[in-house]
Order: C-alpha cells, then sequence, then structure tokens
C-alpha cells in the first residue's frame, strides 16, 4: 500500500472511531460515588494493604486513602481507575487544586481539582508523607 | 538459493479491515448493550500505539532485516516458497512467537516492550493495535534465528509473522463468547486470550499462544476461562496516565532508575534488567508467583483450580 494513501487511512481511522466513540457518550470520567466505590477501587490496585480512612473530593473524582503505609490516592483512569501511594511525591497548590508529582514513570503527574479546605488539608498530608519518605 | 522474492506486507494491507472490523464492534455494542466496553482516551491511545508501532517498523525494520540477510547469507539451506513450505513456516514461526511471548511476560527487558499492549483495561479490538514501539531494542529476531538457518526465506518468515499477528486481532473481544469446542481445543481464541489480557491472580504468565493453544497445553501454561471469575483487563499496577509517550517508554524508564540506584550489586543491576516484572533487590515489589501466593493466603479454597 502506498504509504500515503496508508497515512490517510490510519488517521482517517482514528479520527472517526475517536468522534463516534465520543458521539456515543463514552468520554466520560469516572467518579467515586460512594467511598466504598473508592476503597473497591483501591483494593483492586493494592489488595494486600487494606484501605483505613477514605476521603473523596468534593467532585467525587479522586480519593484521598489512608493506609498502614502512608497516605495514597485513588483516581478515575477515564471509565475506570488506579492508585498509588504518595510516597515521594510533590504537589504544587493550582488554581483549583494541586499538581501532584509521583517518582512513578506509570503515573508521573496528576491535576487534582479540589476546594480551598481540601488543597491545604491535601497538601499538608502529601508533604508530611514525602518528608517520613525522605528521612 | 531462491532468487529475489518478495510478500506483500499483509499487516499494512489489513488496516482497512482492521478499522471496519472496529467499527462493527463499536456498533454491536451499542446496538446490543452488551460484548463488550469502549472508552475514548483509551482508545484512541491504543490506536495511537498502532500507528506508531507501524512507524517503528518503518523506521526500525531494518536492523531485523539486516539481521535475517546475513543468517540467509550463511546458511546452505534452501526450502524454497511452495504452499506446504509456507504452511510448514507458519506453524514453527507460531511456535517461535509462542517462546517470545512468554519471554515478554518472563524477562523485565523484553516485558519493558509488551507491557504496553496489556496496559488497557479496556478488551476490545482497539485493544490488539495497542503494540510495542521498542520491539528491536529487546533482540527478539535472534529467536527467528533457527527458521532461516534452517531455509526459510527471510521475506517468508516476516510474511507469516504478519498473518500471525492478523489472526491475533480478532481474538481481543468481548462480543465473542465461546467457539465450537473442537475450535477452542486446537486454536487461539477470544476465550483464551481473555486470560492472557486478566490481572486477576489465577490468570498471570497463561495462554501465551499466538495462533494455536496447543503450544500452551504442551508446555503447561494454559489456564481456561472460568465461568465464575471474569477476567480483570491492565496491569497488575495500572497505568495513571493516556499519554502514548508514556505508555511506550515507562518500563524502560523504571529500569533505568532501577539499575542506577546505589548501591546495588551488578547482580542486582542485571536482575532488574532481565529477572522477571516485579523482581526487586529488597522484595519490596510482588512477581507473579508471589501475587498468586498472596492470593491464595487471602482465599484458601481457590487451591487446586486452574491457574493456581
Amino acid at each position: 500500500m502506498p504509504l500515503p494513501i496508508l497515512i490517510v487511512l490510519v488517521a482517517c481511522g482514528i479520527a472517526g472511531i475517536a468522534w463516534l466513540i465520543h458521539a456515543s457518550g463514552l468520554s466520560r470520567a469516572r467518579t467515586f460515588d460512594t467511598e466504598d466505590d473508592a476503597r473497591a477501587a483501591w483494593g483492586r490496585e493494592f489488595p494486600d494493604l487494606p484501605a483505613g480512612t477514605v476521603t473523596l473530593t468534593a467532585k467525587r473524582a479522586a480519593a484521598l486513602v489512608m493506609t498502614s503505609e502512608g497516605p495514597g490516592l485513588v483516581w478515575p483512569m477515564g471509565s475506570d481507575s488506579t492508585a498509588r501511594l504518595l510516597h515521594g511525591s510533590r504537589a504544587q497548590p493550582t488554581a483549583d487544586g494541586l499538581d501532584l508529582r509521583l517518582p512513578d514513570p506509570s503515573a508521573p503527574r496528576l491535576r487534582l481539582i479540589l476546594t480551598q479546605d481540601e488543597t491545604q488539608a491535601w497538601a499538608r498530608i502529601i508533604e508530611a508523607s514525602k518528608a517520613r519518605h525522605d528521612s | 538459493m531462491t532468487p529475489e522474492i518478495t510478500f506483500p506486507d499483509v499487516v499494512q494491507l489489513a488496516v482497512p479491515f482492521f478499522i471496519a472490523a472496529i467499527l462493527a464492534e463499536i456498533l454491536w455494542i451499542r446496538l446490543s448493550g452488551r460484548g463488550g466496553r469502549y472508552e475514548t482516551r483509551d482508545a484512541v491511545t491504543s490506536l495511537i500505539m498502532g500507528a506508531g508501532n507501524v512507524v517503528s517498523g518503518i523506521l526500525l525494520g531494518f536492523i531485523a532485516w539486516g539481521f535475517f540477510s546475513v543468517l540467509w547469507a550463511l546458511t546452505p539451506l534452501d526450502l524454497g516458497t511452495s504452499v506446504p513450505v509456507i504452511l510448514l513456516c507458519f506453524v514453527l514461526d507460531d511456535l517461535r512467537y509462542y517462546w517470545v511471548h512468554r519471554f515478554g511476560h518472563r524477562v523485565r527487558w523484553v516485558w519493558a516492550s509488551h507491557v504496553n499492549h496489556h496496559s488497557s483495561q479496556h478488551y476490545n479490538l482497539t485493544t490488539a493495535l495497542r503494540q510495542t514501539w521498542t520491539y528491536q531494542f529487546t533482540f527478539m529476531m535472534v529467536v527467528r534465528t533457527p527458521l532461516i538457518l534452517i531455509g526459510f526465506h527471510p521475506a517468508m518468515v516476516l510474511f507469516v509473522g504478519g498473518l500471525n499477528l492478523i489472526y491475533q486481532f480478532w481474538i481481543h473481544t468481548e462480543a465473542i463468547g465461546r467457539m465450537p469446542r473442537w475450535f477452542e481445543a486446537v486454536m487461539n481464541t477470544p476465550s483464551h486470550h481473555r486470560v492472557h489480557h486478566g490481572r486477576n491472580p489465577r490468570y498471570l504468565d497463561a495462554n501465551y499462544a499466538g495462533v494455536f493453544i496447543v503450544w500452551d497445553k504442551l508446555f503447561g501454561t494454559f489456564v481456561p476461562e472460568q465461568d465464575n471469575e471474569k477476567p480483570d483487563y491492565g496491569l497488575v499496577r495500572n497505568l495513571g496516565t493516556f499519554n502514548p509517550l508514556r505508555v511506550a517508554f515507562h518500563e524502560w524508564q523504571g529500569i533505568w532508575a532501577d539499575v542506577r540506584q546505589p548501591g546495588l550489586t551488578l547482580r542486582q543491576r542485571l536482575a532488574y534488567c532481565f529477572a522477571p516484572p516485579g523482581w526487586s533487590h529488597d522484595g519490596s515489589r510482588a512477581m507473579s508467583e508471589q501475587i498468586k501466593a498472596s492470593h491464595l493466603a487471602r482465599n484458601p479454597q481457590d487451591a487446586g483450580t486452574p491457574g493456581f
């Protein structure tokens, strides 16, 4: 197949499929309706590390999870979810929440939409965790 | 020696079929309300990974081709290009695929390339196209050496490899339950391959087959899909990004970060490259054997069932 035709075919194919999926209403990110939802999502990634206290964001778009190994975060990945412990993470306040940098190439950065109170509280917890990790 | 031989690039020729089949699967799921899930960013990431794989093949394919050409110049054997020879080459190349795929899950250096194929939490036809950009860096092309040295022309070997890849496209779907029993016994199917993409402890390191599931049965890695345990797709620790560059390179970055840790012995640094994924010098991570053992500690009733 001539290369120009292949390029056009692939570009149009990706665009067309993306449009069809989006138009089908399948772009909406997952939310965590309850603490148990977030707890289950955490347990899916860390089955041997039970979630203690779970704090949902006001928009229910992520949850801070306290564990025996320190705080962790569970957040949506499209219609699914993932989670990480926050060891060694850095949190930078932004206009609408926190810009979180994780020392993990498979989940390097996360922008959290938080209220002002949440931003301050979460930043304190994450900084304390970083300090414990660094020491 | 066989004179100038060319075979069609079947993967490129199959691109229109791939697109049509994905559209058909999306429509089927919409109309029937079953048969799988799609999500926009996940699917777009998979498709970009597929396009990048083709680009990577165009840019770096000369490495494998150069290596195969040297082998072909060395061997005195030439089996020709008859149909039975092509069929035999297809079967033997599928055996080659089984082992490369098994290395891809058991050797971190190869996993670093293959991990992106497992990084979607969805299982649909776009997942089939979520292919590596870094295969050439694994040097797994050497596993094809015996095929060429016994007289299969390099162009034929690449041709049957393309057919193998195309076969594997249609098995990445939840829209098909199970095929007829005789087919499930011999061939790789959506059911068998769903198991392979499962992150459930039961399904880890199972069903490496490309086309013929008999290799897994022969080498003891076959696990049938359990009606009471749906595969949970994705990685043991799922990605936190849809960025295709991250998807393609994150495990290589992880290897680099691990081998540079201070205070390790040379053996430990090499183990971070070549031991099974999840190996760590201080035991702080878990390999699949430990994940299975940990699952059995929580669920002792599963001991002795398939996959354990």
